[in-house]
């Protein structure tokens, strides 16, 4: 009896492993990992951004089947991995894969909390990161030689959209923000305070959130009894879906509702067209960019996928698509000489001329405000907003805490 | 100080009877089967979307709120019969684990039909905007949820004490062998009960789709919340789910003027205070 059942344990064993393995591996051009480079997507497929693991993925591949699944001689062998959007599962997952399949470059993460988690492992592997998160620490106090920092700073974010609030609503001054009580909140909050000051914004009062709340009627109802102007919503995925239905309800129509890094395209399939009529939101990335590169990208996308592009699928693609110019212009895949490629390097991307800054690894590129258009005036579903500003406002030195040279 | 609090305990009241709406009918099937209904938040998720499908087909806003209760009724009646009563005489664990695997094939089955991305619904045009109370403003769909959800409270409030089949229910929660022994027929009482509390939670989830929206993991966030209502309230006390309901409708609200970032944390430090002093809740018997 044991002799017959221990053969039949390992073989359910190896099943299980065997599942468990095609479970979190997306796809791979070369599937030996003898002389392929090994790439990777971390992110979220569950949790609360899970909407967002299967774009960021889209993306990247789109990127790297430009290439023919190849770069510099080498096969790309392209690996999925699922953090859940928890930190201590993204260092897990980034450890292991750096063991077993040689991973030498991510993007990694929408989520600001697990890429500055994944942060600490990349530099200690000596990984590149290609990061998103909407935190500053990644370009500023917790700076590393292997991440760079694909997404807009939140100063210029923040100085993007209030400078257009601002010329568009003179008489509008008093603010009171609603700040989702985490690291990528917080950092908003700051640069909220310090743009509205260069701005001659006042800020009346703030409220931080849990992460995951539902109920904001109680936020809404403090809020307005300070007789703002604008609500400014610093927060982000269903949370901040469902702060804009809510705020909806109390039909504040004098208040201007403003979301600097709040709403991307796809919460915005969520609202109504009625709901997010006239708010005016900064953005990462709108599909109607007008740059070559955008514009190519866009065409690819929507032909491969049948739908526009958003933030998370144009970071899959441009992060990839810029690590691959840094391995043409380093004539190598091998870590270092990526790294200092990227330094400096100036090239066009989806927002047009982009340059990486050498010492902080942040991406120098415009930020994005849009007003979202009343139903009758949509062309087609996709069509939410007009890009009314674009900002390209750098952090001011003296707020960077990065404590790299050049 | 003193009209920002009074602004937060009419939005917490308002907040609050959605709270005890949900978990009344949690309370109602706990008090007949002695065992929580998992698929609560489910069936709270079907009613936002029946909701939704109504609105879109050009419904009335009443019609929709009517299927969004007989839909999830009906679908609690089929589960009942064609589960929970199978599995009566089998251990608790069975019927947790039948109710468990329930609410997940109706969330899947919500994802089938309606798609993954959450969906939202404008409150109709009479119930839009707000009553300025000069301090504050009170959005009148918050005004409208609480009215809706203490009418039916007190519906079925009637519908218990006041008449033959409510007696009835409430003879199989306090008594259930003595009823039996009576001659009422507790299994059908059960079914009748699963299918008025699954239809509760449907309305609850039709009245605060213009509010929340509808996405299919809904019912877990407000699963979460009606569980603290019941033990809050009492298990066995199907009252005590609306003095609870109320009563963390205000902490949640009252406790944003003073630490917004606790307020949710705060209706589990409420439950848990309640365990530690009265571990049969507010209004439960030992």
């Amino acid at each position: 009896m044991e002799s017959l059942e221990n053969p039949l344990r390992r073989a359910l064993l190896k099943a299980g492993t065997a599942a468990l393995g095609t479970s979190i591996t997306g796809l791979s051009w070369a599937q030996s990992s003898g002389d392929a480079l090994t790439m990777g997507v971390l992110s979220q497929n569950t949790g609360t951004f899970a909407y967002t693991g299967d774009l960021v993925l889209k993306g990247a591949k789109l990127a790297i089947e430009e290439r023919g699944g190849s770069i510099q001689g080498r096969k790309i062998n392209l690996i999925v991995r699922d953090d859940e959007g928890k930190p201590a599962v993204g260092v897990r997952r980034l450890t292991e894969a750096v063991a077993s399949d040689k991973l030498k470059y991510f993007g990694g993460n929408f989520s600001s909390a697990v890429g500055l988690a994944e942060l600490e492992v990349a530099k200690t592997e000596k990984v590149v990161q290609f990061a998103a998160g909407g935190s500053e620490d990644f370009t500023g106090s917790r700076c590393s030689p292997y991440t760079f920092q694909w997404s807009a700073h939140a100063y210029t974010a923040l100085r993007a959209t209030l400078e257009y609030v601002r010329q568009r609503m003179p008489d509008k001054k008093k603010i009171y923000t609603i700040t989702a009580d985490y690291v990528f909140g917080q950092s908003l909050l700051h640069y909220t305070q310090v743009a509205a000051k260069e701005l001659g914004l006042e800020l009346v009062g703030n409220d931080n959130h849990p992460s995951g709340e539902r109920q904001y009627t109680q936020y809404f109802t403090k809020a307005l009894s300070t007789r703002p102007d604008i609500i400014c919503l610093l927060t982000s995925g269903a949370d901040a879906v469902s702060a804009v239905r809510q705020f909806n309800s109390f039909g504040a129509k004098n208040v201007q509702l403003v979301g600097p890094w709040t709403l991307e395209v796809e919460q915005m399939r969520e609202l109504s067209p009625a709901m997010r009529t006239g708010m005016i939101l900064g953005l990462n990335y709108y599909h109607e960019i007008d740059s070559p590169v955008n514009k190519a990208f866009v065409q690819a996308y929507t032909k491969a996928y049948k739908a526009v592009p958003s933030y998370a699928s144009a970071y899959g693609y441009d992060s990839f698509r810029t690590l691959l110019l840094a391995m043409d212009k380093a004539k190598s895949v091998e870590v270092d000489a990526v790294v200092k490629a990227l330094e400096g390097m100036q090239y066009d991307s989806v927002f047009g001329p982009t340059t990486m800054d050498a010492r902080t690894h942040q991406s120098i590129r415009p930020y994005y405000v849009i007003e979202c258009k009343a139903p009758e005036a949509m062309k087609d579903e996709s069509d939410f907003a007009t890009i009314v500003a674009t900002g390209t406002t750098p952090q001011p030195p003296e707020l960077n805490e990065c404590k790299r040279t050049a | 100080m003193t009209s920002l609090i009074a602004a937060q305990l009419i939005n917490g009241v308002a907040i609050g009877m959605l709270y005890a709406l949900t978990a009344f009918g949690l309370s109602i099937i706990k008090g007949l089967l002695n065992v929580p209904n998992f698929a609560h938040g489910a069936f709270f998720a079907v009613g936002a979307y029946v909701c939704y499908a109504a609105d879109r087909a050009g419904m009335p806003f009443a019609v929709s709120l009517l299927l969004a209760f007989l839909v999830p009724a009906v679908l609690g009646v089929l589960v009942e019969r064609l589960g929970v009563s199978r599995l009566m005489n089998s251990p608790y664990l069975y019927q947790l684990l039948f109710l468990f695997g329930t609410a997940l094939v109706m969330e899947q089955l919500i994802i089938i039909i309606w798609g993954s991305v959450g969906l939202s619904m404008s409150p109709p045009a009479f119930l839009e905007g707000a009553f300025d109370l000069g301090f504050t403003y009170l959005p009148r769909y918050l005004v409208f949820n609480g009215c809706m959800a203490a009418l039916t409270i007190m519906a079925v409030y009637l519908l218990i004490e006041r008449t033959r089949i409510g007696s009835q229910i409430r003879a199989g929660i306090d008594k259930r062998e003595m009823a039996q022994c009576l001659g009422i027929d507790v299994g059908r009482l059960i079914t009748a009960g699963f299918g008025l509390g699954s239809g509760l939670a449907g309305l609850s989830g039709g009245l605060v789709l213009p509010l929340l929206g509808a996405n299919a993991t809904m019912g877990a966030d407000m699963m979460a919340i009606a569980f603290v209502v019941l033990v809050i309230g009492g298990l066995g006390s199907i009252y005590g789910a609306i003095a609870a309901g109320i009563l963390v409708g205000v902490i949640q609200s009252v406790s944003t003027v003073f630490v917004p970032a606790a307020s949710t944390v705060l209706i589990y430090v409420a439950m848990i205070v309640t365990l530690t002093i009265r571990p049969q809740g507010l209004f439960g018997e030992r």
